[in-house]
């Protein structure tokens, strides 16, 4: 409970964290924040009221109180490009971009997995290869060039995805529309497997090796226990807590991806929209991607941080005795 | 097979080879030997380390390294282990024949409870549900002189005595008819060594089990066995009665063996 | 063998970008048109060709013509310059004759202008090169009086890696990415492994205070998504070279840091040092002296297996188009391709040298960096490198 509770102080303070760099990132940098928008041509007076209305006329602490209240309530203030609420803008992106991570964590994770473990079994094999081929794809490959090969491949020269977009255009009605949804999320999602399970399986295969030469792995397959048993009740279930380290480093590369992902792919996410709020200039905008990007992150460390104290008795054992 | 055989239950070892494959050598461990345990005999086979005892006993489950190659017949109650696939041997493993391990190893799943180490097994072998596992494994407790909490307990919560102690519970889960215990006692104080020795040959004397003790302590084991058998670089070099062994040694390899331990242990009373 | 691959291909990579196009005559800017293919791969597209007619009436010349086989299939471009004194210019192709110009004058004709193709009675809306070109076969530019042109048929063929989509030469501009990358990738890595080293030994030998705030700022950076920082950053901060530079040094310290620290532990305790303090030896004189001297080779091994990180971060960012235009980095080159369609244009030569370049450069540091690390520490467990590489690759 004491270190779930010391992992919880420190994801409020990452986010504590993110919010003041956020504040200062588009505040203190030089260059007015209205720059963007304000024509020069402007009167002094049209920029007063400007300024006024985003609050940038105010004392700085008095800023970020106003800016931090906004932040933490989910408005997240006026976009400067089209004045309407930030927020409006972003929820209906929020579970474009969920919908596309969870179940490229999930299923990197799930396939690293399979074919780290059956690696390790089966040294010198086909899987064997395979692991360590989808290991340099996953931490030499940029993402974006193997997104775009696919997408030359399978909607291009053999067009059976859609090039672009997260529904068609217009998006058809009642069932059609999830098989529509799924169709456009297919190869986006395809693609983040392939390049995320090669770093989990290389992993997986080296801690496997390791622990299948445990004096206890023996024991257990001295005691007659089938081999899937041994394997997966015994080895794999031992190294599941630093499998779960492991997924908690990536998470913030695979909420990173997002943003290229959803360039490449031309997607209704929330890393679109940051990528063009700040190539528009749209500090709140870009201020509330960020801190919603980060917030994904955090959410999901803690997640996985829980998931760690109901996989490792150690840490299970000592938390109950506190 | 004949009515023997399976009127006296044995494990019958006969000129056993072990040679393991290095990436340039091999080692040949164990040079044709040849042994037998019968049901309610307690034998020591003991040797320096490297004198290819543990690779014996491991030969028995056929628990050695992937690539070693074993020659020779392993016979259980009259069946041969040696051609008999995984899945066969998987069904004799720890019925049959179980494992006390070496003191100094992490022989318990480190995520399981003590408790789940018993049930596990009763549960593949016997079909006993968990819940009815657990009384059996508070029994068993009883049995090894341990206290019931130590079964929701998890292996490093535990004292090497303790450990060993359940280790040995594990072993009688299923009721084997033989024990291979490989150094059990190495890793302890010299007290405890001797009150876990005790209780594993009480036990196996009490249910009537065969024992294959493995040990490199000669006066050690020449306390608890009826039976000792001296092994030098792979090979068989002395075997008898346990006090003749010890008493009147015949090889010289014995008698430095038993020199050596004498030694050690003025040195540490004095 | 093997052992000498990684190294060849960083060699030759570092001459290109020391050579640079220039070097080996490769062209800058706009050279062909636009998404020419390579000129190996399919030749019934003609590359350059021009053809001239030259007549001049004061020397008593009446006309000139010139000869043209044409085996190919319609041209890019096709353009017609020079002057004309007097007379008429006509394209003849093996169907019929085009006028092209009767009257005197300067000549500044191009298949794209639309009153040209009026001129000839071709739709504004048509490819006038395929009407000029409609077949195989033998076509004459002919020349009735006097003058001096030159017609010029690009034929959407060029070079080693064809054209982008501004009709650059795309193997100029591979070359030129190298440099970007092979600067921005071992900058950002030497200021931030400087900066990890610093604090890792701050945070190792002076302990106290400056251990606990430095090592809660590397968990906090650790577990924030860094790309839309860096992308906020180079937007806010301006797209430079040596901005980005700054901006990926800032972001991909922790990992040295958090290894120098523990290195630093497990040395502070050791027997020898304890021997030298005893002897009275500055702590500056043992870190400096000792310790640093201790963690290089390890330390060269980081260097070489960051850059690949720092390389794949300018990478992307200059792919969602957040980097200097000028600066003809891999990723830029991506970014076009994405933003300028060369999928429909079917121009796979603009995206696979860039992106085989990046991932080939990855390759080469990781290897060399796996290389020297083993040199390091030949005992160093496998599983150490993969966490290593880890690292690296975010």
């Amino acid at each position: 409970m004491k270190s779930f509770l010391a992992r919880l102080g420190e994801s409020i303070i990452v986010i504590l964290v993110v919010l003041v760099l956020n504040f200062f990132l588009f505040r203190i940098m030089p260059g007015d924040p209205l720059t963007g928008i304000v024509d020069p041509r402007f009167s002094p007076e049209a920029k007063q009221q400007l300024a006024a209305q985003w609050g940038l006329d105010r004392p700085m602490s008095e800023q970020f109180f106003v800016y931090a209240r906004e932040m933490l309530s989910f408005r997240f203030g006026l976009s400067m490009m089209s004045g309407t609420p930030v927020w409006d803008e972003l929820k209906n992106r929020v579970p474009n971009t969920v919908a596309l991570l969870l179940p490229a964590l999930i299923l990197s994770a799930a396939l690293g997995i399979a074919t780290g473990v059956h690696a390790a079994l089966h040294r010198g094999s086909g899987s064997e290869r395979l692991v360590m081929l989808g290991g340099a794809v996953s931490f030499s490959f940029p993402s974006f060039f193997v997104q775009l090969l696919l997408l030359m491949c399978f909607s291009y020269l053999w067009p059976i995805f859609p090039l672009r977009g997260t529904t068609s255009v217009p998006p058809p009605e009642g069932f059609a529309a999830l098989t529509d949804y799924i169709w456009h999320l297919a190869l986006p999602l395809f693609s983040l497997v392939i390049l995320g399970f090669g770093g989990f399986a290389l992993y997986i295969r080296n801690m496997m090796v390791k622990a299948m030469g445990e004096d206890y792995i023996l024991m257990a397959r001295a005691r007659g226990l089938p081999f899937r048993r041994v394997v997966w009740n015994h080895a794999f279930r031992g190294i599941l807590p630093p499998v779960l380290t492991i997924l908690l480093l990536s998470l913030p590369g695979v909420v990173s991806g997002a943003v290229i992902t959803e360039t490449v792919f031309s997607m209704n996410g929330v890393g679109r929209f940051l990528l063009e709020a700040t190539n528009s200039h749209d500090y709140p905008a870009a201020g509330a991607a960020f801190f919603l990007l980060a917030l994904l992150t955090v959410g999901c460390n803690l997640l996985a941080d829980i998931c760690y104290v109901l996989v490792d008795p150690r840490v299970r054992r000592e938390g109950a005795r506190e | 097979m004949t009515t023997a055989n399976e009127t006296k239950r044995s494990i019958t070892l006969s000129d056993i080879s072990v040679t393991y494959y290095g990436r340039a050598s091999e080692v040949r461990a164990v040079r044709n030997c040849s042994l037998s345990v019968g049901k309610g005999d307690v034998v020591g086979l003991v040797g320096e380390s490297g004198s290819g005892k543990s690779s014996i006993l491991m030969a028995i489950p056929r628990l050695l390294p992937v690539g070693t190659k074993v020659t020779g017949s392993v016979m259980c109650d009259g069946e041969e282990l040696t051609g008999m696939s995984e899945r066969e041997l998987n069904v004799r493993r720890w019925r049959r024949v179980a494992l006390v391990p070496q003191g100094a190893m992490n022989s318990f799943t480190p995520h399981l409870s003590i408790e789940r180490h018993i049930t596990e097994a009763l549960e593949h072998h016997l079909g006993i549900s968990r819940t009815a596992g657990r009384a059996r494994a508070a029994e068993l407790m009883d049995i090894v002189d341990l206290q019931r909490g130590i079964l929701t307990r998890y292996p490093h919560e535990l004292s090497g005595g303790q450990k060993q102690r359940a280790a040995l519970a594990v072993a009688l889960a299923c009721d084997p008819d033989f024990l291979l215990a490989d150094e059990p006692t190495t890793a302890l104080d010299v007290i405890t060594q001797k009150e876990v020795l005790q209780t594993i040959t009480r036990i196996v004397r009490e249910r009537d089990m065969g024992l294959l003790l493995v040990t490199h302590d000669l006066p050690l084991a020449a306390g608890v066995c009826d039976t000792l058998l001296v092994m030098k670089d792979g090979c068989m070099v002395e075997s008898g009665p346990a006090g003749d062994v010890a008493a009147n040694p015949k090889h010289p390899y014995t008698k430095t063996l038993i020199e050596a331990i004498r030694y050690m242990e003025t040195e540490s009373s004095s | 063998m093997k052992n000498y691959i990684s190294p060849v291909i960083l060699a030759a990579l570092v001459a290109l970008a020391i050579l640079g196009p220039g070097a080996f005559g490769l062209p800058d800017g706009t050279t062909a048109p636009p998404y020419s293919k390579p000129a190996w791969l399919d030749s019934s597209i003609a590359s350059k060709v021009t053809i001239g007619v030259k007549s001049d009436i004061s020397r008593g010349h009446v006309g000139a013509s010139s000869n043209l086989e044409w085996d190919y299939s319609p041209p890019a471009r096709v353009s017609i310059t020079g002057t004309l004194d007097e007379g008429r210019l006509e394209w003849i192709t093996p169907e019929r004759a085009y006028l092209l110009a009767d009257s005197p004058g300067e000549l500044d004709l191009d298949a794209r202008d639309i009153p040209f193709k009026k001129s000839l009675g071709i739709s504004p809306f048509a490819d006038m090169s395929k009407s000029l070109f409609p077949s195989r076969g033998t076509y004459k530019l002919s020349l009735a009086g006097g003058g001096d042109v030159v017609m010029t048929i690009e034929g959407g063929r060029w070079g080693i890696l064809g054209t982008d989509h501004r009709g650059r030469d795309v193997t100029s501009l591979f070359i030129r990415g190298i440099r970007i990358s092979l600067i921005v990738g071992i900058a950002a890595t030497l200021i931030a492994t400087i900066l990890g080293v610093s604090l890792g030994l701050l945070s190792g030998y002076v302990g106290g205070l400056a251990d606990s705030v430095i090592m809660r700022g590397v968990d906090v950076l650790l577990s924030i998504p860094t790309l839309p920082i860096l992308m906020v950053l180079s937007g806010v901060w301006g797209k430079g070279l040596w901005n980005l530079v700054f901006i990926l040094s800032i972001f991909s310290w922790m990992g040295t840091t958090r290894t120098i620290r523990a290195m630093t532990l497990t040395l502070r305790d050791a027997s020898w040092v304890e021997g030298l303090r005893a002897l009275g030896a500055k702590r500056s004189y043992i870190i400096f002296r000792h310790l640093v001297p201790e963690a290089l080779p390890l330390l060269l091994a980081n260097v070489a297996l960051g850059v690949p990180g720092a390389i794949l971060a300018e990478a992307g960012i200059s792919f969602l188009g957040l980097s200097d235009p000028r600066l003809p980095s891999w990723g830029r080159m991506l970014h076009e391709a994405h933003t300028y369609g060369a999928f429909t244009s079917g121009a796979w030569w603009t995206i696979l040298p860039a992106g085989l370049g990046i991932s080939i450069i990855c390759l080469v540091f990781m290897d060399i960096g796996r290389k020297l690390e083993e040199l390091a520490d030949p005992r160093l467990a496998r599983a150490a490198s993969i966490e290593a590489r880890a690292e690296a690759g975010k």
